[in-house]
Order: C-alpha cells, then sequence, then structure tokens
C-alpha cells in the first residue's frame, strides 16, 4: 500500500516494542524471581499506554472507546454506584446461586454415585439443563422468581449446576479398584471410604468444577439482569449505560466484574493449593 | 498478511463497486425492529420513491441490543430513527445529533396500570412499583416522576422503579403495578392477554404534560456541513413523508409491506396492521417539519429533571428546519 506512513500509528507500535524489548531482557535474566510479576504487569501496562495513547491521537470519540485514565477517573467518581452494583450482582446474585448450585450438584454427585441407577436417569437431564441457553431461561426465571437477586440467583444455580456435578460424579469416581479393595480388606464402611478416600481423591475435580462455577457465576449474574432487574446491579447498569452512551461507567463495570472475577477465581485456586497439597500438579509448586 | 492484502482487495473492490452506481446511498437505522412504527420508511422503499428521488437506502433494523445513537456515532449509518430525548442526552455526551426532519407528531408512550393493583389517579403512585424502559428510554419517566416530586430511588413515599424487559410480563403477573406501553404495541399485548381496558388505568405522556418527541429522523451536526450530504437528506426526507403519508392512508398495505420486510418474521398480520392504524394517529398532523413549540416542551421536559435531570442546559443547534424547508417547499 502506498499510503504515507501514519506517525501515530508508528508510537502507539513504538510503544508496543519497547514494552516487548523491556519483558525480554527481564525474561533472559532468569535468575530474577520476580521476573514472574513484573513481566505480566509490563504487559498491561504497555496494553494500557497504547490504548491511552492511541485513543487520543487517533482522535477516538469517547461514545465508542473511552481512554483508560477516563474510566479511571469515572471509576473513582463513581464508586458508590459501583458498590451498590457490586453488592446486588456478586454478593447477593452471583454468590448465592454458586453456593446453591454448587452445594446441590454436590450432594447429588454423592447421590447418583450411592445409586448407580440414577446415573442413567439424572446425568442425562442435567445434561438437558446445562444445554438450555441462558437467554431463553433468564426472562422465565425472572417470571418466576421475580425481579430481585432471587431470580438472578437462580439462573447462576442452572448454570454451575451441571459443571459441578459431572466433574464431582468423575471425581468419585477417580480411585482405583485397588485402593477401595485396600479399604474393603480394613473392613471400612462406605461412609468411611467416601470420607478417607474417595472424596479426598474427588478434590482435584471438585475444585475443577468450583473453578469453572466461578466465572459461570458472575457471567450469569451479569446476563441475567438484562431480562428485568431492579434499577441496580452491574447488568443493569451495563445495559442502560450503553443507552446512555456513558460508555465510561460501562467500561468501569467492566473493570469491577474483571476484578471480582479473578479474585473469586483466585481465591478458589488458593484454597484448592491449600486442600490438594498431595496432589502431583500441587506439589511441583514452591 | 496474505489474508490481510486479499482483505483489503476486496474491500477496495467492493467500495469501488457501490462508488460505480449512480444511485446515492443512505444507510438508515432503525430505534426498533421491523414493524409498523418504521412503516413510513418500508412503503418509501417498496413503492419506489426512493428510486425517485435516485437514492438506495438501507433499512438496518435495531432491536433490544442496538443504539441508534452509538450506531450513528460508530458511522454505521447515515440518518437514525430515534427519540429526542435520547438525542439530546447523547449531544450534551458530546455527540452533536442534530434533528433534520420529526415525521412523528404526538407521542404514543403510556404508563398502563392494573386498576385492582390500587392505581387510578397519579397520586396512588407513591409506594407502588412502575415498570420502565431504560437504555435510553428512561428519560420521558425520570422528567415525569420529578415533576410530581417522587423519588425513583426506592425511598419512601416515592416509587419502586423496575427495568422491564420487552414484554408486559410484569403487569401480568402483578409484579409491578404499571409498565410501560406505546399505544401502538404493548397496549395491545396486554389486551391480547386477557384484560380489558375496564381493568386498566391508563396515563398518555401526551395528558401530562410530559411528552417528548419520538420517532424524529437524526443525523450527525458535522455531515450537515457537507452540501452532498445535505442534498441526499433532502431527498431522503421528501421521499420518506411521502411513504409515511402514503402508509397513513393505506394502512392495511402498509402492513403488508412491513410484513415482507420482516425477516425475523416475529410480526403478525394483524399486529401489524392495528400498530399502523395507531402510528399513523401518531404521525398525522406531521409533515416532516419539527414543530418548535414541541422542541421547547421536550426541552423545558427534560431540563426540569429535578436533582438528576436528563439535560443540563439549554441545547443549542439540535435541530434544523434547513432539510425540511428544502424538501417540502
Amino acid at each position: 500500500m502506498a499510503a504515507a506512513v501514519d506517525l501515530r500509528l508508528v508510537l502507539v507500535l513504538a510503544i508496543w516494542v519497547g514494552g516487548w524489548i523491556v519483558n525480554g531482557l527481564i525474561a533472559q535474566r532468569s535468575a530474577w524471581n520476580w521476573g514472574g510479576y513484573v513481566i505480566p504487569l509490563i504487559f498491561g501496562i504497555t496494553l494500557l499506554a497504547m490504548w491511552e495513547v492511541g485513543e487520543r491521537m487517533f482522535e477516538i470519540s469517547d461514545v465508542l472507546l473511552p481512554a483508560p485514565s477516563e474510566i479511571a477517573a469515572r471509576f473513582w467518581l463513581s464508586r458508590d454506584i459501583l458498590w451498590v452494583d457490586f453488592v446486588q450482582t456478586v454478593l447477593k446474585g452471583a454468590l448465592s446461586g454458586f453456593v446453591l448450585g454448587c452445594g446441590s450438584a454436590f450432594v447429588l454427585a454423592v447421590v447418583i454415585d450411592r445409586f448407580p441407577f440414577l446415573q442413567l436417569g439424572l446425568l442425562p437431564v442435567g445434561n438437558f439443563v446445562a444445554a438450555l441457553p441462558i437467554v431463553g431461561m433468564a426472562p422465565i426465571l425472572v417470571m418466576w422468581f421475580g425481579f430481585d437477586w432471587q431470580s438472578k440467583a437462580a439462573v447462576v444455580v442452572v448454570m454451575v449446576f451441571f459443571p459441578m456435578l459431572v466433574n464431582t460424579v468423575q471425581g468419585l469416581q477417580s480411585t482405583d479398584a485397588m485402593q477401595r479393595d485396600l479399604m474393603r480388606t480394613y473392613a471400612s464402611s462406605y461412609w468411611q471410604t467416601l470420607l478417607k478416600l474417595r472424596l479426598p481423591a474427588a478434590m482435584p475435580f471438585i475444585f475443577n468444577g468450583l473453578k469453572i462455577a466461578s466465572t459461570l457465576a458472575l457471567i450469569g449474574a451479569i446476563v441475567a439482569e438484562f431480562f428485568g432487574s431492579p434499577i441496580r446491579g452491574m447488568g443493569f447498569r451495563i445495559s442502560t449505560s450503553v443507552g446512555q452512551l456513558a460508555l465510561d461507567l460501562v467500561w468501569a463495570e467492566i473493570v469491577v466484574a474483571a476484578i471480582a472475577g479473578s479474585a473469586f477465581y483466585g481465591g478458589i485456586a488458593l484454597l484448592e493449593r491449600v486442600v490438594t497439597f498431595w496432589h502431583p500438579s500441587q506439589r511441583g509448586r514452591t | 498478511m496474505k489474508t490481510f492484502t486479499y482483505a483489503a482487495a476486496t474491500a477496495a473492490m467492493g467500495l469501488w463497486g457501490t462508488g460505480a452506481m449512480a444511485a446515492d446511498d443512505v444507510t438508515l437505522q432503525l430505534k426498533w425492529v421491523t414493524q409498523a412504527q418504521f412503516a413510513g420508511y418500508y412503503v418509501a422503499l417498496d413503492k419506489g420513491f426512493y428510486e425517485e428521488e435516485d437514492l438506495n437506502v438501507t433499512i438496518k433494523p435495531g432491536g433490544p441490543d442496538i443504539a441508534p445513537t452509538q450506531v450513528l456515532a460508530g458511522g454505521g449509518a447515515d440518518v437514525t430513527v430515534d427519540w429526542m430525548p435520547a438525542a439530546l442526552a447523547a449531544r450534551e455526551k458530546g455527540l452533536p445529533m442534530v434533528n433534520i426532519a420529526q415525521p412523528f407528531k404526538s407521542s404514543g408512550m403510556m404508563l398502563t396500570c392494573r386498576k385492582d393493583a390500587g392505581v387510578t389517579s397519579v397520586e396512588d403512585f407513591p409506594g407502588k412499583t412502575l415498570g420502565v424502559w431504560f437504555f435510553g428510554n428512561e428519560f420521558p419517566f425520570l422528567s415525569w416522576m420529578s415533576q410530581l416530586g417522587l423519588s425513583t430511588d426506592g425511598g419512601e413515599g416515592g416509587v419502586t422503579v423496575l427495568k422491564q424487559g420487552f414484554n408486559v410480563d410484569p403487569l401480568l403477573q402483578n409484579q409491578a403495578a404499571c409498565v410501560s406501553t406505546m399505544t401502538y404495541n404493548e397496549y395491545w399485548q396486554v389486551i391480547d392477554a386477557g384484560l380489558t381496558p375496564e381493568d386498566l388505568q391508563v396515563f398518555k405522556y401526551e395528558d401530562q404534560g410530559v411528552a417528548t418527541l419520538e420517532d424524529g429522523l437524526y443525523v450527525l451536526e458535522e455531515n450537515l456541513n457537507d452540501p452532498t450530504f445535505e442534498d441526499k437528506m433532502v431527498r431522503f426526507v421528501r421521499a420518506s413523508m411521502k411513504g409515511w403519508k402514503y402508509a397513513e392512508e393505506n394502512p392495511d398495505e402498509a402492513a403488508d409491506i412491513v410484513l415482507e420486510n420482516d425477516a425475523s418474521g416475529a410480526q403478525t398480520e394483524k399486529h401489524q396492521q392495528r400498530m399502523m392504524r395507531e402510528v399513523a394517529k401518531l404521525t398525522a398532523g406531521s409533515n416532516g417539519a419539527l414543530d418548535e413549540a414541541d422542541y421547547d416542551r421536550t426541552v423545558k421536559s427534560l431540563l426540569s429533571g429535578g436533582s438528576d435531570p436528563v439535560i443540563s442546559k439549554e441545547p443549542e443547534g439540535a435541530w434544523t428546519h434547513v432539510i425540511t424547508d428544502k424538501a417540502l417547499n
């Protein structure tokens, strides 16, 4: 293409290359044990800098894409709104749905495992529910459970139930015949075998299910608010702020969602490391 | 890189291809899905009114996830159908939208309440739950409530607001005492669901003196400086108004044209014919030129939003008669 080289583009690319070179240098000095934290940090800062500089120099309208600095300013100014939305969506909707959905899936998994005939009957039903699209379920659940957080929690329950169920059932079956035979030679009862052998062995699977469910829960709670809600909540704010062209507030909500989601996921991953310290995948860590 | 070059080449050929056609391209973004609310534009397209003006018009339907203001800002449309409150709010946010024509004279917005929920007058609102559309459609409601002196944040003596989905279920299920309806659409969904007009107490925004202008045509201010664009809009408005007047006189034919253009297939003939007759009542009395008195009333109602007004200062240059003067004379 014969077009003249755009200096603005050059600057944005220069930031990118600069960040790359710095990261490359740090990566080579692998003796620096803080490299593992600094490299992703520099990567993130590079992205934000490209975004900020690009948005300003190309004069992209705030209505389409606000700059990170504008989003940060909006975040600070709207702290009270963001907090109200966080309580409504994350604490009330997502967390209660997560606890209910994962809890009931866990109990059902143990029951299914105990009575094999349920495996044939209930798992397909679970599969069926998991295949229902959220945009189809959400309006129905709003109709059943009302507009407030209860219907959002119900959507979350539907979303997290199946991954949790399948993982737990799989986990309970992960012990091999030799281990179970050993328990039998000790004359252990069903419950003793379950508590001392099978549940601990299932833990990596269970945590896998919980980690998948943690991100699904947040998505479910936010999307469900698009289908009717009281006038608070992250999904409500995102959908209405787009209509009001307050894109800086939309991005501020996205930041909150990203932080909350990462913290939620990170918390479960941390708990997993404590609980399944014996597992090969965790033993390798220092 | 190869893919990129290929894509660029195809795009360039695409541009060249459209440039070679004689007619001028105009893209219209609708505020909502294909329905008789926009019959005038579909009629003008179907009857060849746009063709007569040497225009090649593309009509893009909207929907619950499409903000016309944003499509306009992103360059996805030349002209968009939107409500004035949303347009003025966008203008204050730094997106200079200008009203070039106003085919709708009256507002079709209502708050429809159940009498058995205890609402027979505006004095009954405090303590009730009211369903409201958001996504830019909440502005007329909020300014009405602030004129009544009712808080909408769920506080004591105020009203509880629900973000209503795009159906009337909250009213049918008694989850809300009132819901937002349009004379030409949702009101009939309530009736079709089995409630009778006697069961309902209806508050028209027109009658409450808080009506705001709906379904005007908006373009970006900077484009109007371009004489070619202005000329295109003059021809577009002229043909569109011809379409509207034809639709008013031939409601059943207009409804059929709308149905033919409804790619979603979600609309029914009965509903569209009824909608067209109701819409005709709203477009009647407008030749397309914006009535300044209606504009002033809209602005006044939006400015009087109490502690949280929709717009904080009197807009400047938010409308123009240039296009309609040329189109209609």
